[in-house]
């Protein structure tokens, strides 16, 4: 697997101002993730797993520090160029209700390249490849609403995944299922992961998920408390 | 992207509000197209009421005479004027007439009120209103006989009936006292008290000989149409095609019956500011639907614009389901207003036991009966102002649905 550098923070702090309490939610973190990797964030409930995620997804900014994608500096890109960042090179997981009710599963992983204005054709045989590959195949023309929790999720990693992103951030992909369905979500992302090559960074605070990462970065109050297993 | 099935699908998830928000549109329809078509229909009525009395939609008389009447001021070629108007497009009639003051006496009793003559020949009830409402006897056949059609308040006081005999005493084109004898030919009653107490329809030719005017004489050609909204075109034309023997003006009924105009144009301000009104109160139904829609929806925009949909795009996507909102509101509109329109438009409402016997309005007859009637324009300005409303209704929320913050909508619910 080849170590190119995906994702570097440098000193980045997050701060939260509510009234006159600031909140350090990021501390000063150097991090970075390369290709190929799979690997959690974890920590304790507040540890800033999220705030980290959506800084490396351009959802939010550092008030200091600097985040690059691809080695570039995302602060120096528009609103635009942002938007177009994410759509092309970023793949989102939340944790859960992360389709947009009104489509079908088919049309919600269809959606990102629809916004790339890939021809229909490539996207049909995209979408379906896809959908095979996270077992959803046979439910492409249910809404979210008529899916399970777990089915959603599998969705919403096919919608991923189907731009090969050059990362793709789950934010507790799997706190909101039941274990099976979590383990079915892991395999999942780990096939991905093993066989296409797709990034994860994934957030955590289930020690099942943790034990399937390959490398665990763990956070306390928003800085880094340790981190094991890289390879 | 799939906006407009996005946009339809998110209108269908919430049925009853689409429903209810689309009614309401269907209703300012409703009433836009009852005010409009009220008035497109009365003015018209109006209009064409008061100009049957004697002027015409279009009017050619010598230079002054609107301002000043008299029967000083005549055209010395109506005949001639008479066949290029009528020659003329959209021109359903011309008729030479005179008209004046005068003094009528039978017996003991006189009564002072005015006269028009006619030719009996040309004129018919479309463009003469007191043919219209003959009630006793007949207009009189010839246009240099003695007959004589008089109002049926003038008939009481000087205590007239067809066959009796009357004097008419006017001044001639030179200033002397001029009198004739007439003998009444029919009676009429339009049911405006002015013109039932003071008119008297007389023949032209007879008149032309007792004011001195020559055979083409005429104080006036009154110019009928069957478009209103041609008056100008006609007048122009006219005013281009008038022979130069004499000076002459053209006018249209705005200026020959500016009163009336004046009372129109009042009316009908107050008949669209009306419709500003409830097209505003509609327009902030509209919003208010989107925008409780819009705020309801924060994680799913949220999510869209996460995945890297631009926020003009969500945008967009928010003003399309407004507007489809606004097509559901016309549909709905025309389902509920075409009954009632095809009802008004032929049958309308008899307003009659409500008004009394006196159907006039400031001189002016009204129809007793309330219908409607829609100019194409009309129709085109209504579903016109529907859709720039509801787009306008849907830009804040708009707006709204670009500003959503993903990483705060994302973490609700
Ligand atoms: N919008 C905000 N305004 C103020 N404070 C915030 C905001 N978002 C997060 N925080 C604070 O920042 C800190 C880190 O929050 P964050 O959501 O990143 O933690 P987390 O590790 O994802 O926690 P969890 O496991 O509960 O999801 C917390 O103390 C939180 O209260
Ligand atoms: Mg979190």
């Amino acid at each position: 697997m080849n170590e190119e550098q995906i994702v570097r923070l440098a000193g980045v702090s997050r701060v939260y101002r509510q009234g006159n309490v600031e909140v350090r939610a990021v501390d000063r973190l150097d991090l970075d993730i390369r290709a190929g990797e799979f690997s959690a964030l974890c920590g304790p409930s507040g540890s800033g797993k999220t705030t980290i995620l959506n800084m490396i997804g351009a959802l939010d900014a550092p008030t200091e520090g600097a985040v690059y994608l691809e080695g570039r500096n995302l602060a120096e890109l528009s609103r635009g160029a942002l938007s177009r960042f994410r759509r092309d090179r970023v793949g989102f997981v939340f944790q859960s209700y992360n389709l947009i009710p009104v489509l079908t599963a088919y049309e919600n992983a269809e959606f990102v390249l629809a916004l790339q204005n890939v021809p229909l054709a490539e996207r049909k045989e995209r979408v379906m490849a896809v959908l095979r590959e996270v077992g959803m195949a046979d439910y492409a023309d249910r809404r979210p609403d008529e899916l399970s929790g777990g089915q959603q999720q599998r969705v919403a990693i096919a919608r991923a995944v189907v731009s090969e992103p050059a990362i793709v951030l789950a934010d507790e992909p799997t706190a909101n299922v039941d274990s099976e369905a979590a383990a079915t979500i892991l395999d999942l992302m780990e096939q991905l992961n093993r066989d296409k090559g797709v990034t994860f960074l994934f957030s955590t605070h289930d020690q099942r998920v943790m034990d399937r990462a390959r490398r665990l970065i763990r956070l306390r109050d928003g800085r880094l408390a340790a981190d094991e297993g890289r390879k | 992207m799939r906006l407009n099935t996005m946009a339809w699908r998110s209108l269908s998830r919430n049925r009853r509000r689409t429903l209810i928000t689309s009614l309401s549109v269907a209703l300012g329809i409703f009433l836009a197209v009852t005010l409009t078509g009220s008035g497109d229909y009365s003015y018209t009525n109006m209009i064409n009421t008061s100009t049957i009395m004697g002027l015409g939609h279009v009017s050619v008389a010598e230079e002054g005479y609107n301002d000043r009447p008299s029967l000083s001021r005549w055209l010395r070629d109506a005949g001639g004027l008479r066949d290029t108007a009528a020659g003329l497009p959209r021109v359903t009639g011309a008729y030479p007439r005179i008209m004046g003051q005068a003094m009528f006496a039978a017996g003991a009793k006189s009564a002072g009120g005015m006269f028009m003559g006619i030719d009996p020949a040309l004129e018919g009830t479309e463009h003469n209103f007191f043919l219209r409402s003959v009630v006793a006897g007949s207009l009189f056949a010839e246009a240099d006989g003695r007959g004589a059609l008089i109002g049926a308040e003038m008939a009481k006081k000087l205590n007239l009936r067809p066959g009796r005999k009357m004097v008419i005493t006017v001044t001639d084109k030179d200033g002397e006292l001029a009198s004739e004898l007439l003998r009444i030919s029919g009676v009429f009653r339009t049911g405006d008290h002015a013109a039932d107490s003071g008119i008297v329809l007389v023949p032209l030719n007879r008149l032309r000989q007792t004011l001195g005017y020559g055979p083409g004489g005429a104080t006036l050609l009154a110019v009928y149409t069957d478009d209103l909204r041609r008056v100008a075109d006609i007048r122009a034309t006219l005013a281009g095609k008038l022979s130069s023997g004499q000076e002459m003006e053209v006018l249209t009924w705005r200026e020959t019956q500016a009163d009336l105009a004046g009372l129109i144009a009042v009316d009908r301000l107050f008949n669209y500011l009306m419709q500003l009104l409830v097209g505003l109160v509609i327009a902030a139904g509209i919003m208010n639907t989107m925008l409780m829609s819009v705020l309801e929806r924060g994680r799913e925009f949220g999510i869209m614009l996460a995945v890297g949909m631009a926020p003009s795009q969500v945008a967009r996507l928010v003003l399309v389901e407004s507007l489809w909102l606004g097509c559901l509101g016309v549909v709905l509109g025309i389902v509920l207003t075409a009954p009632w329109f095809y009802y008004m438009s032929r049958t309308g409402i008899d307003l009659s036991g409500l008004v009394g016997e006196d159907y006039s309005a400031g001189g002016v007859l009204v129809d007793p009966v309330l219908k409607l009637r829609l100019f194409r324009e009309s129709a085109l300005a209504i579903l016109a102002s529907v859709f720039l409303l509801t787009l306008a209704a849907g830009i804040y929320p708009a707006i709204r649905a670009g500003r959503v913050l993903p990483a705060q909508s994302i973490k609700e619910k």
